[in-house]
């Protein structure tokens, strides 16, 4: 079975700034893998290249289930089975917490009315916020946004869940909770998930495999195991200051 | 809006309302009034839904007015056609203006595209006195037929027309249709990320907006039996904007009171002249301050949970 | 030829005054301040209400106008547009609402016939074979010196190296210390003056009406779109390409289509280049 993702080469420039160098990797079905890197490495832009926000140089490809994906627009991409989620929460506002998560679902991959009601009322109650459905997302307290982000994206049925830096701005036992809600939403949903962070102790209990970035380009692939002790990896943040410990802004 | 009782009963009392006012205060000049009051109000409604529902204000809400406004002109005039043509032949003119106008602009932030719709419509206004031996510039067309004869009963076909797409419009604004449309309010990339193509909805919703316009401004020109270039002055379209927000902003009904409302209290300050268009713009910037969410629309939620508190 | 050249230069003088004061409230604001076309309107009144009505010197009545106008300006940023800063669209609103109030009160205090704005040279000039009026030789003049004190006052004084770090960078100004709402006043003053200038120096040779706030707005709505919001350097340079090809087409085609060059170049850079010639953030 080919994979589910495969990146090859992809590459962009902002002017003069080579943002992302020859990234390459690919992601198979079922599989939970992260991307690492320190602030400033290229990991959203690498996001934002794959989803169709940002158009790649010339001679990336990118393809997802088969099919190729580069010049696709954002809303195209999203509805082959591409969701993901942002490094700050992006909640609708003015919606309730409920008609954000049916907002989600409205894409082409769209269920009829009533079965998508009630697929959001199921994801909420998965996500623990089943109790605020009626609620307006202003007042939600910033763990329950990111919830809400990911009922939101799960609400399309994807196949490959895209996380940017989940863990951002949390405490550490929101962080185990939302840790322990992506696993079982993984298993459950039969998702392939991809997670940005730079905080490593999260992802060792996650992710079975690491893609190390660092000034946009791999420096390192492999179990988490293998990439805490690869030099690469340790020159990018020790050499940095001990960035990898710090908690993101 | 029908879903609730009070609502139901909101909106049947409206309409008893309007209908029986020029039968207990008979005289032409009522009957005129609310006549220009409805189809305002049909200008105001298809303003919000797709305006007041994005949060993408448009300045030039006028050029699709004017544009259903001469076509119902030159079709009855030049083509000699029954006026009853002139209404879908109004909209689909003014639909295909908002497709070649919002293709290009609706991609642009808020307040270009606001002013983006606010050249078209001044460009347009433009031609219409260039081009004036085909439009009979300043003076535009005269001598339209009217559509019914009697003033009562063209009143009562504009209000059902305003209650049809009122209804139409609210329909679509509580379905999922008016759901995707708020949520392009409050976060476009995100919707875009949720498979929701932005930009289809966005053009279609002013293609509907378009619509209804243009088929006000063809009833207006039926009615007044004359179009002019006036039509397309940036005055009518903050007009209908301030209807809206004294309505309400995105409640489509709200607006429907807002326009009734300022139309009659602009004919009760007739006597003040001259400084009506100035009272209006000051009301304008006192909304602006300290009503944004306006006036209508809050008082009916009030209404309406006082009385389900009761019940 | 030559006539095309000086008349074409002295709309690209006026519009300059204009568009480099409306891109200056936007670069350091982040506002598009639409009753900046209700100052030029207001500046030509002025001048002919202190002129025709009190009698004033011209050069007083001027000075008068263009002070009052600044004052104005001052006025209308501090008391309706600060508190809406929030929301590009709440701005333009209530600016218009403000632009339509002025409308409403010229036309109340002044009626809605053509005013006559006295011009201070009233002979004309022979340039090549043409003759040319003094009024619009003084307009280029006068715009290119105040366009130039305008880029002095940004480049040597502190308050224009203020200026510029706000443009650039809104935030990190105010680490530094930087006021900036007393900076925003300053530049909302020296941009109604500019506006009101440009309306004294017009309003010889163009129509003077309630209604005269409209067209300039689009203009200078259209000058910095297509010169890039924010970058002067890039309204001027527009300036003169719109004020070129108005008259040009004034000249070979007809009058009647000048008012639509603007606007049509307006809506053909949204969609081209949204960010204009020199892009969106340059400063001066």
């Amino acid at each position: 079975m080919s994979a589910l993702l495969e990146v090859s080469r992809l590459n962009k420039h902002f002017g003069g700034l080579h943002a992302v160098k020859d990234v390459s990797f690919t992601v198979e079905r079922g599989e939970v893998i992260g991307i690492l890197g320190p602030n400033g490495a290229g990991k959203t832009t690498v996001y934002n290249l794959l989803t169709g926000f940002i158009a790649p140089d010339a001679g990336s490809t990118v393809i997802f289930d088969g099919r190729p994906v580069l010049g696709l627009a954002p809303h195209r991409i999203a509805g082959l089975g591409i969701s993901r989620t942002f490094q700050l929460c992006r909640p609708f506002v003015g919606l309730s917490v409920m008609e954000n998560v049916i907002v989600g679902g409205l894409g082409p991959a769209r269920d009829r009315s009533a079965r998508l009601h009630d697929r959001a009322a199921s994801l909420l109650q998965r996500v623990g916020l089943a109790g605020k459905a009626e609620v307006a997302v202003e007042v939600l307290s910033y763990g329950d946004q990111r919830r809400l982000e990911i009922a939101r994206a799960l609400a399309a049925r994807p196949a490959l869940l895209m996380l940017d830096e989940p863990f951002a701005g949390l405490g550490s036992a929101e962080i185990a909770d939302l840790s322990t809600l992506i696993r079982q939403l993984h298993a459950d949903e039969g998702l392939t998930v991809i997670l940005i962070e730079h905080k490593l102790r999260e992802f060792m209990r996650l992710v079975s495999r690491v893609i190390a970035l660092d000034f946009g380009e791999v420096i390192a692939e492999g179990t988490p195991e293998q990439i805490v002790v690869h030099p690469a990896v340790i020159e990018a943040y020790i050499g940095r200051g001990n960035e990898g410990s710090v908690d993101a802004a | 809006m029908f879903g609730r009782r009070i609502d139901r009963l909101g909106v049947a009392a409206f309409v008893v309302f309007m209908a029986l006012l020029p039968l207990v205060f008979p005289g032409n000049y009522l009957i005129g009034v609310l006549t220009v009051s409805v189809i305002y109000g049909i200008w105001a409604v298809s303003w919000d839904f797709m305006s007041g529902l994005t949060g993408r204000e448009n300045f030039g809400h006028s050029l699709f007015i004017g544009v259903g406004a001469y076509t119902a002109g030159f079709m009855n005039t030049s083509f000699g056609l029954n006026g009853w043509w002139s209404l879908p032949a109004a909209m689909l003119v003014a639909m295909l203006f908002a497709l070649l106008i919002g293709l290009p602009t609706l991609r642009l932030k808020g307040p270009y595209f606001a002013l983006a719709m606010l050249s078209g419509a001044v460009i347009m206004q433009r031609l219409m006195l260039i081009f004036w031996e085909q439009t009979g510039g300043e003076e535009g067309i005269n001598g339209l037929e009217p559509l019914i004869r009697s003033q009562l009963g063209f009143y009562y076909f504009a209000l059902a027309a305003l209650c049809a797409i009122t209804a139409l419009l609210a329909l679509l604004a509580r379905s999922h249709w008016g759901l995707i449309l708020r949520a392009i309010k409050g976060d476009e990339a995100t919707c875009q990320a949720a498979g929701i193509n932005v930009t289809l909805y966005k053009i279609v919703s002013l293609i509907i907006s378009a619509a209804f316009a243009g088929a006000g401004g063809a009833m207006y020109a039926h009615y007044q039996l004359q179009v002019s270039p006036q039509l397309f002055a940036v005055v009518t379209s903050i007009t209908i904007i301030t209807m809206v927000y004294v309505g309400g902003m995105g409640s489509i009904y709200g607006p429907v009171g807002g326009a009734i409302l300022l139309v009659l209290l602009t004919e009760l300050l007739r006597r003040f002249g001259e400084w009506r268009l100035m009272i209006y713009s000051v009301t304008l910037i006192l909304i602006l301050f300290f009503l944004p969410n306006g006036l209508i629309a809050p008082i009916w939620r009030r209404v309406r949970a006082t009385w389900e508190r009761r019940t | 030829m030559v006539e095309i050249l000086i008349v074409g230069a002295v709309s690209s003088a006026i519009y300059a005054m204009l568009a480099v004061g409306f891109t200056l409230i936007f670069g350091v604001a982040r506002v598009l301040n639409l009753a900046h076309g209700s100052f030029y309107a207001l500046g030509a009144y002025g001048a002919y209400f202190f002129t025709s009505t009190l009698k004033m010197p011209l050069a007083l009545g001027a000075l008068l106008s263009v002070a009052l106008v600044a004052a104005f300006g001052i006025g209308v940023e501090r008391v309706l547009i600060r508190p809406m800063r929030k929301s590009q669209l709440a701005v333009l609103m209530i600016s218009l609402a403000v632009a339509l109030v002025i409308e409403q009160a010229l036309f109340l205090t002044f009626g809605s016939e053509y005013r006559n704005v006295p011009a201070f040279v009233d002979t004309k000039f022979r340039i090549g074979h043409v003759d040319i009026g003094g009024a619009r030789l003084l307009a280029l003049g006068v715009s290119v010196v105040l366009i130039g004190a305008l880029w002095l006052f940004i480049q040597k004084t502190r308050v224009g190296s203020a200026i510029l770090a706000i443009s650039q960078d809104p935030v990190a100004a105010q680490y530094m210390g930087i006021p900036s709402d007393r900076i925003f006043a300053v530049v909302m003053g020296l941009s109604a003056a500019l506006a009101a200038a440009a309306g004294i120096l017009a309003g010889p040779f163009l129509t003077v009406q309630p209604t005269m706030w409209l067209l300039p707005i689009v203009k200078a709505f259209a000058i910095v779109v297509v010169g890039g919001l924010g970058s002067i350097p890039g309204s001027i340079l527009a300036a003169l390409m719109l004020g070129y090809a108005e008259t040009i087409v004034g000249y070979t085609v007809s009058t009647s289509w000048t008012e639509i060059v603007s606007v049509l170049a307006t809506l053909l850079m949204l969609v081209i280049r949204p960010a204009g010639i020199f892009g969106r953030r340059a400063a001066f």
